[in-house]
């Protein structure tokens, strides 16, 4: 196909523009790894910017030698791999009898279920819920009021939907019960669903922060997201080693810039591997309502 | 006498169907087991925290709990009413919506639709992969960036000085709140928004195009005669979607966002009620005021809804 010279400029025009605006998108975490490495004396001088001045290891030494924020790592890694299982678990067993026929209360359960999309409760009586169930200070409150997602579930159910009704047959004349159906057969059958659902959970957890700010006081429960907020914001124990310790190799303009990129690896590393579901996920959820 | 056999009539139905369900539960009671879990999650976290709303009604007392409280039927609300920080709040939360609505929402149309326009494949993978990151990453980290790069040694201030320019403490003037939540939430969103409106163009027949090409229409006017209107469905869902949440713009990334230099441009309903509520315990007029921006909400959804019902693509 022939193209105009109007239609030629636009395609050079368009790459540019979307080459440029990308770079934004990672252009402030590599200017942020870079200060990260520099000495604190460049980084307040404002001579860094994508390439460290005057290479140092000493903020990453302090950084990664600090317990209290290795505890939150730790309690994140916990809330997402024990949320996300039980999250899975409480979805699929929710989805899966609303997907049934022979299940006489799906429409109305269902109704029941998605009218909280539309309806959110708001925050002070969800706060005082979980405080009267008990789960003020405790780690569990990261996970059980938050343990299903209606979007996810819905997206569960949907998948479920489009299995083939000869397959039930089939398993219940072998003698399968719905638990065997559900946990042997449709499982099996629906792992590129599974797959991308959990994802979704599983940054959700990793990302936790209202639930902590709403329910833990106690700083040793914080997950990951809630301790760089109290770094970000007190600067108390950033700030503090500087001083007391008159020690010239960090700051606290490397100490965050180290600890946004602490907190970014771990989804920079799997990223990658996300990526081939991420995109069939927020379609399957967002056209199939 | 014909009330009465209506009434037997009915009341016969209903053993009917109860006893369809005994029968139904005994059959399938795994199915029942299996979904109990699920029920009582969405009781116990949903529907009583919805129920327990009427303590915007009441004057609410920890220690006598709901049913100890006394009722005050609408004080709270009047209260609120000439309540300056509402207006305040009220306000801000409206504005930052409305700048999100204009703003906000079309942009991953556009981009979208500049994604369409790439040809070589590898070009669009890569570049869409980096729009698709920010989406990953929490507003606790996004807020530290945006601190950063506009911080008095920060970036911004860097190129600002090379420029010849005072440098400016973005974060505590109240002039940019707004612009650097709206840039912000762009930055963060833009990719992620394009996968839906992405997924649409894909589902567009492609013999429209053909039958555009023998009519003599270039890229552009293909563009707006067929990709556009074809996207129009999408683009209403979404935007219906939108409007429902509308004055619940987000806690995490206003709060990560705001300092108190700028809560008379940026504080919002939840970020009001966190405070309020929250830590000072002022639990009835702060539900009050969740209320309030669940029924604007709700009401928004209602009138758009029919509104886009009248071009047959409302939400329901």
């Amino acid at each position: 196909m022939k193209q105009t010279i109007g239609e030629r400029l636009f395609q050079v025009f368009n790459y540019l523009v979307l080459i440029v605006l990308a770079s934004t998108m990672i252009a402030p975490l590599l200017h942020l790894l870079a200060v990260s490495f520099s000495s604190p004396i460049a980084a307040d001088s404002k001579e860094v910017f994508l390439i460290p001045v005057n290479f140092t290891l000493a903020t990453w030494e302090h950084i990664l030698q600090n317990e209290v924020l290795w505890r939150a790592f730790g309690v994140t890694v916990f809330i997402t791999v024990v949320g996300t299982i039980l999250s899975m678990l409480f979805t699929i067993m929710t989805a899966f009898p609303l997907s049934r026929k022979e299940f006489l209360l799906r429409r109305p359960i269902m109704l029941i279920m998605v009218l909280t999309m539309i309806f959110n409760a708001p925050m002070i009586p969800f706060f005082l819920t979980v405080r009267e169930v008990g789960l003020m200070d405790s780690i569990w409150s990261l996970i059980i009021p938050g343990l299903i997602s209606t979007f996810n579930m819905v997206i569960v159910r949907t998948f479920f939907l489009g299995i083939p009704k000869d397959i039930d047959d089939a398993a219940r004349i072998d003698g399968c019960n719905e638990f065997r159906l559900l946990f042997q057969i449709y499982l099996q059958l629906s792992k590129p669903v599974l797959a991308t659902i959990s994802l979704f959970y599983a940054v959700g957890y990793w990302n936790t922060f209202k639930s902590a700010v709403l329910f833990l006081r106690d700083p040793s429960l914080w997950p990951l997201q809630m301790r760089l907020r109290a770094f970000f914001t007190s600067e108390e124990q950033l700030a503090a080693v500087d001083l007391i310790m008159g020690d010239f190799d960090f700051n606290t303009t490397t100490l965050k810039a180290a600890t946004i990129i602490f907190a970014t690896i771990p989804i920079v590393m799997v990223y990658p591997y996300l990526q081939k579901y991420f995109v069939k996920g927020a379609v399957l959820g967002s056209i199939k309502e | 006498m014909a009330d009465q056999a209506i009434i037997e009539k009915s009341s016969k139905w209903d053993r009917v169907k109860q006893n369809r369900l005994i029968k139904n539960i005994r059959r399938h009671w795994m199915l029942y087991l299996m979904i109990l879990p699920g029920i009582i999650f969405y009781i116990v976290f949903k529907y009583i925290p919805l129920m327990g709303s009427v303590i915007a009604f009441q004057n609410y007392q920890i220690f006598n709990g709901i049913l100890g409280s006394p009722w005050v039927g609408l004080e709270n609300f009047k209260m609120l009413l000439h309540y300056q920080d509402f207006h305040e709040v009220l306000r801000n939360t409206a504005l930052i919506a409305l700048y999100q609505l204009v703003f906000q929402f079309p942009a991953p149309i556009i981009l979208a639709l500049l994604f369409n326009e790439v040809r070589v494949l590898i070009v669009k993978k890569t570049v869409q992969s980096l729009f698709y990151l920010p989406h990953f990453l929490s507003w606790v980290v996004v807020g530290g960036i945006v601190f950063e790069l506009l911080a008095n040694q920060g970036i911004v201030n860097a190129f600002r000085e090379m420029l010849g320019f005072e440098p400016i403490l973005f974060m505590q003037e109240e002039a940019y709140f707004r612009s650097i939540v709206i840039i912000s939430g762009i930055w963060k969103e833009i990719g992620w928004g394009t996968i839906i409106y992405l997924a649409a163009i894909t589902a567009i027949n492609p013999s429209l195009y053909e039958a555009a090409v023998i009519d003599g229409a270039n890229r552009f006017k293909q563009t707006i005669y067929i990709t556009l209107p074809l996207m129009l469905p999408t683009i209403a869902v979404l935007f219906l979607l939108n409007i429902g949440n509308f004055l619940e713009l987000g806690f995490d990334q206003i709060f990560n966002l705001l300092t108190p230099m700028t809560y008379s441009v940026g504080d919002i309903i939840e970020t009001y009620v966190y405070r309020a509520g929250v830590l000072q315990g002022q639990y009835s007029l702060t539900t009050a005021i969740g209320l309030f921006q669940s029924v604007i909400g709700f009401a928004l959804l209602w009138i758009f809804n029919r509104l886009a019902r009248k071009s047959e693509q409302g939400l329901w």
